[in-house]
């Protein structure tokens, strides 16, 4: 992995969005606001199956209206996340929030599919399973920060350490 | 005591002393203003993607940004005490930092486009609470509003790449650590 990290950052591709200066902080931007948009649809979903908001609409409506928002804004989040990994491979795969928090977000796109499937039948989904996927999507968002700060957040259990 | 003396006194505070000493405490706080800002925007677009006649069309005007602002206010509070937590971290590079200077006028013009809508096109809200359209004064304030929390968010993360000095600084010296 290590060594596919050095290739992979050696890369004309790589190089490339390395040496555009503007490049990676618009990516990160972008990313950011599109944190923003993932994460309050899957706020105000949890909520709906927790009967604290938009409990005047039937599931199926509430889901409809954010369901295509968590699609797109998770799709340009990938496309993002990806250009960002490949212009510094190595500074992702040496953290363990990195790994961590992909397996995480795999996790939460699975919850909020589990989600789905209860809410687009207007069937009681899940109270447990809501609360756990906002705790996901919340990990996601932390470990993506703490990237930077492995050592830091991670001790000896570092890669990097 | 001018705007310089407080920035002192924030980074020379105990909070400024607890944030440079313990090595958990930019990471956890940075996170947490990460969630902050994001739920600040996310429901901040809720309603203004309302205003604008784009979804819940079923929905009145005040009920979608009744039930927005609670969450609004909580997490732009929670993102206030986020931010003088790092700002105290480092308060003398961030007070002469371009990009933090232009993040607080992006901040407040954002502030000042709420307060304009709110004491204007809002106080007729009855007339057009269950209408699809809304009157244009609030559909500009909505776009605008957009246009500016999005500016808030790129000029924010701006700042990290400028390393708080606004001249050329190579990537291995950190001169945070350099300057009491």
């Amino acid at each position: 992995m290590e060594h596919f990290a050095q290739w992979l950052q050696a890369t004309p591709l790589s190089i490339l969005i390395q040496s555009t200066s503007w490049l990676i902080p618009l990516l990160q931007s972008i990313h950011i606001v599109m944190i923003g948009v993932v994460f309050v649809a899957v706020l105000l979903l949890v909520l709906r199956v927790l009967g604290v908001a938009r409990t005047d609409e039937p599931e199926s409506v509430v889901w409809a209206r954010f369901a295509p928002w968590i699609k797109r804004s998770v799709s340009v989040l990938a496309l993002t996340g990806l250009v960002l990994i490949i212009s510094e491979p190595v500074r992702e795969f040496t953290a363990v929030s990195f790994w961590l928090k992909m397996l995480l977000l795999a996790l939460g796109i699975a919850s909020i599919a589990a989600l789905g499937s209860a809410l687009r039948r207007d069937a009681a989904a899940s109270r447990p399973l809501a609360v756990f996927t906002l705790l996901l999507w919340l990990a996601v968002i932390f470990l993506g920060r703490a990237i930077a700060y492995d050592v830091e957040v991670w001790g000896a259990l570092s890669f990097k350490a | 005591m001018d705007l310089h003396d407080i920035a002192l006194t924030v980074g020379n505070s105990g909070l400024g002393e607890w944030m440079r000493t313990n090595v958990r405490a930019m990471p956890i706080v940075e996170a947490l203003h990460v969630i902050a800002a994001a739920t600040v925007f996310g429901t901040v677009l809720v309603v203004d993607l309302r205003l604008l006649g784009l979804p819940d069309l079923k929905r009145t005007v005040t009920r979608v940004s009744g039930e927005m602002l609670h969450f609004t206010w909580a997490a732009f509070g929670l993102a206030v005490i986020t931010g003088v937590m790092m700002f105290a971290a480092n308060a003398n590079t961030y007070y002469g930092n371009t990009a933090f200077r232009i993040k607080l006028l992006a901040l407040a013009a954002a502030g000042a486009n709420m307060a304009l809508f709110h004491f204007g096109a809002f106080r007729t809200v009855a007339q057009w609470d269950s209408k699809q359209v809304s009157p244009r004064a609030a559909k500009v304030a909505a776009a605008l509003s957009i246009l500016l929390w999005v500016g808030v968010i790129f000029v924010a993360r701006w700042i990290g790449f400028t390393k708080g000095y606004d001249f050329a600084v190579p990537d291995n010296i950190d001169l945070d650590l350099t300057i009491p």
